[in-house]
């Protein structure tokens, strides 16, 4: 016997609720699953690393999961994101594009496990998406004020988001009964719009339970755990613990919002039944479609990406008198 | 005695990202500190950052007090970077003076 979920038409950021909603048909599934992708056509890496994380639980349970009614077009793409390994395909023939050389094709889905894994992926992730802006030469002279080719400007807000993604996601998200957590990752640039967007997803904790019990955490619910997520110096761990371990400063998530918005794009944040959006669009997600996790979309345009001002972007510290530093 | 200390081995590309990175280099500047000596973190070529710098600085600050970074010197600073030096040592010299415990 198998189940049958209907894809949706989106499976994307901008139908984050929708892409919820199916993959909670997935994670709840004890039988064999077939997707019916008749009606998809489009996904994004947030939907994408959304489709992975269920779809890895599919398999850990030893499910098997058939697609079927997959178009040329979005199947030779996710495909080439490699979304379905592992699935069978049925009644559909998606197109086998040639794959690109390794160095260029880690816009694909990719699970990360380790922490120490964070720093490597965020680089590599973060110089194939800049790679493919038309006209920027990573082999050019660097500026010699600043050391750093344009390539390198426009590759460090990428890198730096994620670096602090997948770190709190590889952390925060293990907390309790979810240590064996992962994380998966995929972005894309698309040239059209020159917008790169990136999809971080987990399968932890989620923002309720790790930020339970701090006092900024004002009602229960799982939007005001995002939205307190997001207010800068809160974190589940600002302080030193009882072994002196590591500390948060809570400014990471908040600061790479900021990146986001201060390049003209912005940010979706899942959690739970809620999400938000740093356009204004926040709320549930439709009834019964609840992501036991953290799932970030980012959107970054390029124009203004070598532009970011960390002085502009970090928070006020009103109030709090001038440390004396010792430059050189 | 100064000791320095090149980030450029700490960093991906040009960015030194992760707490877990930042660790091992905040151990050696303890080592360093421990024994009198004073930190010249050298970060020609390399930017970082805010969990990195807090990581290392920030967690030596809630450690040791304020009185450490009169010890620690930061050469070849970016702008960007300055910032976020800057912010780290503030946030966190204002949370240890404002705890109960610290006197």
């Amino acid at each position: 016997m198998a189940i049958t979920i209907i894809l949706p038409k989106y499976f994307s950021a901008t139908s984050a609720g929708n892409a919820v909603r199916v993959c909670k048909k997935i994670l709840d599934a004890e039988e064999d699953i077939t997707l019916d992708a008749s009606n998809l056509v489009y996904a994004d890496p947030l939907g994408i690393t959304l489709l992975g994380a269920a779809l890895h639980d599919a398999f850990s349970w030893n499910l098997r999961v058939r697609i079927s009614g997959l178009g040329e077009d979005v199947g030779g793409y996710l495909q080439r994101m490699d979304v379905f390994h592992g699935v069978d395909f049925v009644k559909c023939e998606p197109v086998k594009k040639r794959r690109r050389n390794r160095g260029d094709s880690l816009v694909e889905l990719t699970r990360v496990d380790e922490v120490s894994d964070v720093d490597e992926t965020a680089h590599r992730l973060a110089v194939a998406i800049v790679g493919r802006f038309p006209g920027i030469d990573p082999d050019e002279p660097p500026d010699e004020m600043s050391g750093y080719t344009v390539f390198d400007r426009l590759v460090e807000p990428i890198q730096y988001s994620l670096c602090e993604l997948l770190e709190n996601a590889l952390t925060h998200a293990r907390r309790g009964s979810h240590g064996s957590a992962f994380v998966w990752v995929a972005g894309q640039y698309y040239r059209s719009s020159k917008i790169v967007r990136l999809g971080v997803t987990d399968n932890g904790c989620g923002f309720l339970a790790s930020l339970k019990g701090h006092p900024e955490l004002r009602r229960k619910r799982h939007l005001d755990a995002i939205l307190t997520a997001l207010k800068p110096r809160v974190s589940c761990n600002r302080d030193l613990g009882i072994h002196d371990d590591s500390v948060n400063q809570g400014v990471g998530l908040t600061t790479v919002m900021r990146i986001a918005k201060h390049t003209g794009g912005r940010a979706v944040i899942l959690s739970g039944n809620a999400l938000h959006d740093t356009d204004g669009r926040s709320g549930s997600t439709p009834a019964g479609s609840i992501w036991q996790g953290v799932a970030v979309a980012l959107e970054f345009r390029r124009d203004q990406l070598a532009r970011t001002n960390f002085r502009e972007l970090l928070p006020l510290v009103e109030g709090i008198p001038r440390i004396p530093l010792r430059f050189e | 005695m100064r000791t320095q200390l090149p980030l450029t081995s700490y960093a991906k590309g040009h960015l030194a990202g992760t707490r877990a990175a930042a660790a091992p280099l905040r151990l050696r500047a303890e080592e360093i500190l421990s024994s009198g000596g004073d930190v010249v973190l050298n970060f020609r070529g390399v930017e970082a950052t805010q969990s990195f710098i807090d990581e290392l600085i920030g967690y030596l600050i809630l450690s040791q007090g304020p009185s450490v970074l009169e010890r620690i010197v930061f050469r070849h600073c970016s702008e960007n970077l300055r910032a976020i030096i800057e912010y780290v040592a503030a946030d966190r010299c204002d949370q240890y003076l404002k705890r109960p415990t610290h006197h």
